[in-house]
């Protein structure tokens, strides 16, 4: 019999889902119910998932009114070194997120802008405004990566009809623009906020992770793994899966219907 | 002059314009002609606002207007793929543009009469996903002229329709076009359009305009091998005298009577086109139940690539046809030979049929 390479493609595609399921189900198998239930409604918990909530939600609308206008640029604009800008825009997925949180904790704790920032007020090392910080640039390509590629899949002769019309750019940007790209920033919206309560590395070098103080969901996970308390690391860590399953059901959800 | 377009070039990469001159009455309707990617939408977005010219200027009515954004040009533009909002109802989009100046009672008077006038007032309530493509071009096309544009412009506004389709609109928009007396420029490569609609064509390529006049012009008198190729047609000066099962009968200055597909009034005088390969040629006369049958000479034969040109006399009309070396020799023809000489009705072309306008379009060529 001959065995054609797409059933070879199949066969390992299975394979990795399958592990990978099995991985994912043993958060839910191996710890016994009544230890999650304890661990989900300890005061660490508690804390720690309102604070990821709230600090994803913030460095999310902050990440997506700053993406809105990059990514309209990067897909409208023909500007020179708009291919730089892309590049630095995109680094942050590519490296190491303990680096991301390096080089923040460097810029907001030993150069100038830093002590600018400090001087209003603002402290950003090890505070929970840091986290908000390290989730905005954690979280700020992907959103910029979709947007700008909503923006690519409308048609310009759209905006150039009102503009015709006697629109001027802000208000058919407004008008035509931004509503046919309701769905893809909404997809954004959520790609952004389910990276920003996953992020851990450049949290942790830039907030610090201490108890009850910078302690957002991975950070629980991380702290109780060290500890040796296991429920509890596993319960952020059901916590967290549930947040990027209900993201991404979201996601595909609106992505459906994106394409005008 | 209502619009002066003098000396305008772009470089788009894919797309150019180069030197291009061009002048508009308030009235024309100016067709652009030419083949994929020779320019022609470039030309009109550059006119619209949407490309800077890196020379050259665009004047319209003796204002510079090189430099103004596209919203204060006062021009619309519609486009072969609608660009409909798809977000708006089909009154919203129409609506679209009369926002900006117009109350609220107005802009439904406005959009009402344009939409009864283009025949889609059934559908306002719609939205242009759900529309068929006549239709939705009939709405781009209202909500182009409901702002009544100092100039329309028209991107291949037929090319996604069907043959009878194309025919309605183009007879709509003709009617629509005279109540709200817009100047327009249509770029096509579609010859139909020339024929129904075009007071001034302009034909393109490479980015450069190769040649300018009324349609009947060119046709007669194509400048260079490309547009003869491309336009070159036999025309002829004529009268419409009936009309016989649904066919117009023509009669031409030569005395010779044709039929033709293309309507107009009785008694009008007409020009009339045929194009070169639209001229079937046998030694024998054989479609007897055709319509257009002619008796005649070849009077001259001119071997041209891979085509052979001829030169037919019929009672004193002269021809050009076109044939290939092999049928012409498949045929046994020779030059003084007798040959029939067969036209569909289809093939003959109406490309005029009001002559006051064209007395006074010749008299303005002539004076420049």
């Amino acid at each position: 019999m001959q065995i054609r390479f797409k059933d070879i493609c199949l066969v390992i595609s299975v394979l990795f889902t399958l592990i990978l399921f099995i991985a994912i189900s043993s958060l839910f198998v191996v710890p016994k119910p009544h230890d999650v239930i304890t661990a989900l409604t300890s005061p660490e918990m508690i804390y720690s998932l309102k604070l990821s909530l709230i600090t994803a939600f913030i460095a999310t609308t902050c990440a997506m009114l700053i993406a809105i206008p990059i990514g309209y640029a990067l897909s409208r604009g023909s500007f020179r070194g708009k291919k730089i800008v892309k590049s630095i825009v995109d680094l942050p997925m590519a490296f190491p997120e303990l680096v991301l949180g390096l080089a923040l904790l460097l810029l907001f704790g030993n150069t100038a802008i830093g002590k600018i920032i400090e001087t209003m007020g603002i402290k950003v090392v090890f505070t929970k405004t840091g986290i908000v910080v390290a989730q905005f640039f954690t979280g700020l390509p992907y959103a910029v990566r979709i947007i700008c590629s909503t923006f690519n899949s409308i048609n310009p002769r759209y905006e150039l009809v009102s503009r015709s019309l006697g629109y001027g750019e802000f208000e058919t940007f407004k008008n035509v623009t931004l509503p046919l790209a309701k769905n893809g920033i909404f997809a954004s919206t959520i790609i952004t906020f389910a990276r920003c309560v996953g992020a851990f590395g450049a949290v942790l070098i830039l907030a610090g992770g201490s108890y009850m103080k910078t302690e957002i969901l991975p950070i629980t996970l991380y702290l109780n793994i060290s500890y040796g308390n296991i429920g509890m690391a596993i319960s952020s860590g059901i916590v967290l899966i549930l947040v990027s399953f209900l993201a991404i059901a979201i996601f595909e959800w609106f992505e459906r219907d994106n394409v005008y | 002059m209502f619009i002066k377009i003098a000396h305008l070039s772009i470089d788009l990469k894919d797309f150019q314009l180069r030197d291009v001159n061009l002048d508009i009455e308030k009235g024309d309707y100016v067709v652009i002609i030419g083949p994929t990617g020779s320019g022609k939408s470039v030309i009109l977005e550059t006119i619209a606002g949407f490309y800077t010219p890196e020379t050259g200027k665009i004047i319209l009515e003796g204002q510079d207007i090189t430099y103004f954004p596209p919203e204060k040009r006062n021009m619309s533009i519609v486009y072969q793929d609608y660009m409909l909002f798809p977000h708006m109802t089909i009154y919203e989009n129409i609506a679209y543009g009369l926002k900006k100046t117009f109350d609220k009672g107005c802009i439904e008077k406005e959009v009402k009469h344009i939409a009864r006038l283009l025949k889609i007032e059934h559908l306002l309530h719609r939205f242009p996903g759900t529309l068929s493509g006549g239709e939705a071009q009939r709405t781009a096309i209202a909500r182009a002229l409901v702002v009544k544009p100092r100039l329309l412009l028209m991107d291949e506004p037929f090319s996604a329709l069907d043959v009878k389709t194309k025919k309605e609109l183009r007879q709509l928009v003709k009617t629509a076009l005279k109540e709200y007396q817009t100047t327009t420029v249509h770029v096509t490569h579609d010859l139909d359009d020339v024929w129904h609609l075009a007071t001034k064509v302009v034909i393109m390529r490479h980015g450069k305009v190769l040649q300018v006049g009324p349609p009947e012009h060119i046709f007669a008198n194509p400048t260079d091998n490309f547009v003869a190729d491309f336009m070159g047609a036999n025309t002829f000066k004529g009268k419409i005298i009936g009309e016989e099962n649904g066919l117009s009968l023509l009669k031409l200055a030569e005395g010779i009577k044709l039929y033709s597909k293309d309507q107009g009034p009785i008694g009008q005088e007409a020009i009339v086109a045929i194009r070169p390969e639209h001229i079937l040629i046998s030694p024998k006369s054989s479609f007897s139940h055709v319509s257009n049958v002619f008796c005649g000479r070849i009077i001259n034969t001119k071997v041209q690539g891979h085509l052979v040109w001829l030169t037919l006399d019929i009672e004193g009309l002269y021809l050009k046809a076109l044939l290939t070396p092999n049928a012409y020799e498949l045929m046994g023809l020779n030059e003084r030979g007798r040959v029939f000489v067969t036209i569909k009705s289809s093939h003959v072309k109406i490309i005029s049929s009001s002559r006051k306008d064209k007395g006074e379009f010749f008299r303005r060529q002539e004076n420049r």
